[in-house]
């Protein structure tokens, strides 16, 4: 491209500022494009802008992107245009639900995940800044990935320079390897892709049997009543029970992107929760992870079905009871027939005291000789279990290896959730998992180093749930060197059963903060 | 723009209890922090002389090459892009490369030189074309430009460079220059043309793994020798031994050695040989002092907390630090042992600002 030609592009990129812009997110999504984005981004073919009509991505990844084009290139945009756009170009140009699922994980921002395998070269060349989710949620051609290289050099001039990035000749790699594998793992063009534009939105307004999860805390059940909104976003409202604690009301709105990605924004129970959530391909299931705004790493599970869907049983609560007890066990589902008692077996008995169209309530009684295992439970057409044990037997402390970063001041400190999973040897010596169960928690130092400095006394500590509460970052200066608060440290779980104490251990390492928290790490 | 450094002689109260030696009379320390700080520092009195603000800095002070005659700083500041002269006397910017055009971002990465004469300065250039919807990496190129060249100074020569370089080092001849990345490069002023290339990551080590290395602190002065630390693994029997070696390369000679002297045990960022060319010392949040002639570490000692850069006083008598936090450390060259902590005013962030001296006796 001649350089005249290119200084006037440049000059055009800077005044690319509509006057409208109060209208302008009532404009056609290919239109907004031409508005906000054709400066730069030449239209070179009706519809088709240079850089972005190649390239699909998540709705994270599209926000990643007019979050750069404002803080690097200086984009001035009102949010409700940032917001059509995003929408646009989610549902233009997204991922299909089957390209999505193996990082799902990276958009629910699940903690102490474990990113993707893409071999050893990927590994370093781009898993060493960033997680191989954020790629593998990027679809584009070689040619295109060959232009992301330039941009990583180009916007990141240390690159070259930086550990695992000195060692071999990045950029050579970066421009030549890379692309074409790149644009052969993910590329712009899929089946998966064409197949699901073509396919019908489902529509997701109705009632919805919800269950889920609370690390630390317990699980919940209940009902979530979606609506449609004039605009086409959706609204949900929540009415939702602890297992054997509170009902807790809440309500989200949501938008669905690309036809199946749910982002919500919800109050449950006075709290303001984020709500990362997919339907699946027939629109009979929405699943994901919800956490805290501000603390990404404290969230739950999140499971939901059609209230009128086919038989399903979606939960029992508890899932486990213990032989010589009883309790109330609740059981939600979808097309529920009679619950059947005779189905927990022998030495269970069952009195329904409460029977709804998707929950039965009923009381439990299991006699002190009942054999342990899993117990099939019946409600007509669905099915599921009940497990009667006699006692824990092992107990498996979750994440096995945790992070949690130090904080305070301008960024908070990122905690670490763990869980005791009990389990019980049967008869013939399997295990059988009894789920979370409460626990007394502690940490000490890992090993000898830790001990040396110190590090269960400056790290931070454990509260009653498991979660670890990391100490304040910056210079300590009664630590060796001056150091951080950062720690190696052992979880350990202990779990009193009749006589007997069960223990457990995981691994945690406290260490200091990440300064950049994009939507996808 | 000049501000005499009245506050900071008030702040050298703890400083100056470590005492002031004779040896180090004469010695001028040149730092700097961000966001925009050039400051000057008597060793003997342990004070800042001078306190300077660099115009255009843009909150990042990096890479300080004196020039020869010691009266001019040039500073490598606006995030790599410009590099401006700064004369010592008053601190009024006498230089200024901007190296960056509307249409192409350049940055030094960390890397430039100046003539013996110094009458020349040559730039590392990384440039990338900054075309209207993507970005365009270019091959690295160096730039000369004449140091008389004003505050507009353009290049007057430009000829290309290696990738991933990271430091260059001026012979004393003027005739020609090393730059040190993937391997050691040597360089003729004039012509540009690639003289030599000796192993760094090639290097001829037997039994040894490709060796890690970078530098960022083009620290020559007090012996003519740059040395830096750089990390392998030895091989030893069937099991690999992490091994600290120190490189040193006698930019007069050319001499370029590399010794392993201990088994991993302490991280050093960057080293300083001493005039009299037997004792290095590393610095990190250890002082490290190490025998060259015997190869082997010498001594050890924890400091207050991580520092980046270290030289040493023109009589070899004291070990100077800096770098990282806003604190320059005075310690004995014989005992390490700490004499002084001068805390810069307004203790703002050295980061990987050099620490280079001056001897004005």
């Amino acid at each position: 491209m001649p350089i005249r030609s290119v200084m006037t592009r440049l000059a055009l990129c800077m005044l690319a500022l509509p006057a409208a812009a109060g209208a302008a997110a009532a404009q056609p999504g290919a239109a907004l494009v031409r508005t906000w984005c054709s400066g730069c981004h030449h239209e070179a073919k009706p519809g088709h802008f240079e850089r972005i009509s190649v390239i699909r991505k998540t709705p994270e990844g599209w926000v990643m992107t007019l979050f750069r084009m404002r803080q690097v290139h200086h984009l001035v945009l009102t949010d409700e245009v940032h917001d059509a756009l995003v929408r646009y170009l989610a549902d233009t140009q997204g991922l299909a639900p089957s390209e999505a699922a193996p990082a799902r994980f990276a958009l629910e921002r699940r903690p102490n995940a474990q990113d993707l395998d893409l071999g050893p070269e990927l590994g370093v060349m781009c898993g060493r800044c960033h997680s191989l989710a954020r790629v593998a949620l990027q679809r584009r051609d070689s040619d295109e990935w060959l232009k992301h290289m330039h941009f990583h050099v180009g916007q990141f001039s240390t690159l070259e320079y930086q550990a695992s990035g000195r060692d071999r000749p990045w950029w050579q790699i970066a421009s030549t390897q890379l692309p074409p594998e790149l644009g052969k793992r993910f590329p712009f063009t899929t089946t998966a892709w064409s197949d699901w534009q073509k396919q019908p939105k489902r529509e997701l307004a109705g009632r919805w049997i919800v269950v889920g999860h609370v690390p630390g805390g317990r699980d919940f059940y209940g009902t979530a009543d979606i609506t449609r909104e004039a605009g086409g976003d959706y609204r949900a409202r929540y009415a939702l029970n602890e297992a054997g604690g509170a009902a807790i009301a809440g309500e989200s709105h949501a938008i669905v992107y690309t036809g199946y990605e749910w982002r919500g924004r919800a109050a449950l129970g006075g709290r303001a929760v984020r709500e990362i959530f997919a339907a699946n391909e027939d629109g009979s299931r929405i699943a994901g992870r919800w956490f805290d705004p501000e603390h990404s790493e404290l969230g739950g599970e999140w499971t939901a079905i059609r209230a009128d869907g086919a038989p399903q049983l979606l939960a029992v609560l508890p899932q486990a009871l213990r032989a010589g007890t009883s309790g109330r066990v609740v059981v939600v589902g979808s097309g529920l027939g009679a619950l059947d008692d005779a189905g927990f077996g022998a030495g269970v008995s069952a009195t329904v005291v409460r029977r709804e169209a998707n929950l039965f309530e009923a009381d439990v009684v299991v006699a002190a000789d009942a054999v342990p295992g899993a117990r099939a439970l019946r409600a007509g057409a669905a099915a599921g279990q009940l497990i009667v044990f006699r006692q824990i037997d092992e107990l498996e402390v979750r994440p096995a290896y945790g992070i949690a970063r130090l904080g305070g001041g301008k960024l908070a400190p990122v905690a670490a959730q763990f869980e005791a999973i009990a389990a019980t040897r049967l008869p013939g010596g399997a295990l059988l998992s009894l789920g979370p169960v409460a626990a007394e928690w502690s940490t000490v130092s890992f090993d000898e180093e830790a001990r040396r400095t110190s590090d269960d006394k400056y790290a931070g500590q454990m509260d009653p749930t498991g979660r670890f509460l990391p100490a304040v970052a910056g210079p300590n200066p009664t630590r060796e060197y001056s150091g951080d608060n950062v720690g190696n440290l052992a979880v350990l779980a202990s779990v009193k059963d009749g006589e007997r104490t069960v223990d457990a251990r995981s691994h945690l390492v406290v260490t200091v903060q990440r300064w950049v928290n994009p939507p996808i790490y | 723009m000049v501000r005499p450094s009245r506050i900071a002689a008030l702040l050298l109260a703890a400083a100056l209890a470590g005492g002031v030696t004779a040896a180090a009379a004469g010695d001028l320390i040149l730092t700097g922090a961000k966001p925009d700080r050039l400051f000057v520092i008597d060793a003997a009195s342990r004070s800042v002389k001078s306190e300077f603000r660099i115009a255009g800095a843009n909150g990042q002070v990096g890479t300080i090459v004196p020039s020869p005659d010691g009266r001019i700083a040039y500073v490598l500041v606006n995030r790599m892009e410009s590099i401006v002269g700064i004369d010592l006397a008053d601190g009024h910017a006498m230089f200024r490369a901007d190296l960056s055009t509307p249409g192409e971002r350049v940055k030094a990465l960390f890397a430039f030189t100046v003539t013996p004469d110094g009458k020349e300065l040559i730039a590392y250039e990384v440039p990338t074309k900054l075309l209207p919807s993507e970005y365009q990496v270019e091959e690295p190129r160096f730039a000369v430009f004449k140091t008389s060249g004003g505050l507009k100074a353009k290049a007057v020569r430009q000829y290309p460079a290696q990738r991933r370089l990271h430091m260059l080092l001026m012979r004393p001849s003027g005739k020609s220059f090393y730059a040190l990345g993937f391997d050691l490069y040597e360089y003729d002023v004039q012509t540009g043309k690639l003289l030599g290339t000796r192993g760094i990551q090639k290097w001829q080590l037997p039994a040894h793994s490709q060796p890690d290395l970078l530098a960022f602190w083009p620290v020559t002065e007090p012996s003519g020798v740059f040395t830096s630390p750089l990390y392998s693994e030895a091989q030893q029997g069937a099991a690999a031994a992490p091994m600290t070696a120190l490189m040193s390369l006698d930019v007069a000679s050319g001499a370029l050695d590399y010794r392993d002297f201990e088994p991993l045990s302490a991280l050093i960022f960057s080293t300083v040989l001493s005039p009299d060319r037997k004792t290095a010392y590393g610095v990190y949040s250890t002082l490290t002092k190490v025998d060259v002639e015997g190869r082997k570490l010498a001594a050890r000692v924890p400091l207050d907390h991580t520092f980046y850069s270290v030289n040493v006083a023109s009589d070899g008598q004291e070990i100077y630090i800096g770098g990282a936090m806003c604190d320059v450390g005075f310690y004995d060259a014989a005992s390490l042992e700490k004499r002084a902590m001068l805390k810069l005013p307004g203790c703002a962030d050295q980061s990987v600002a050099s620490l280079r001296v001056i001897r004005t006796h």
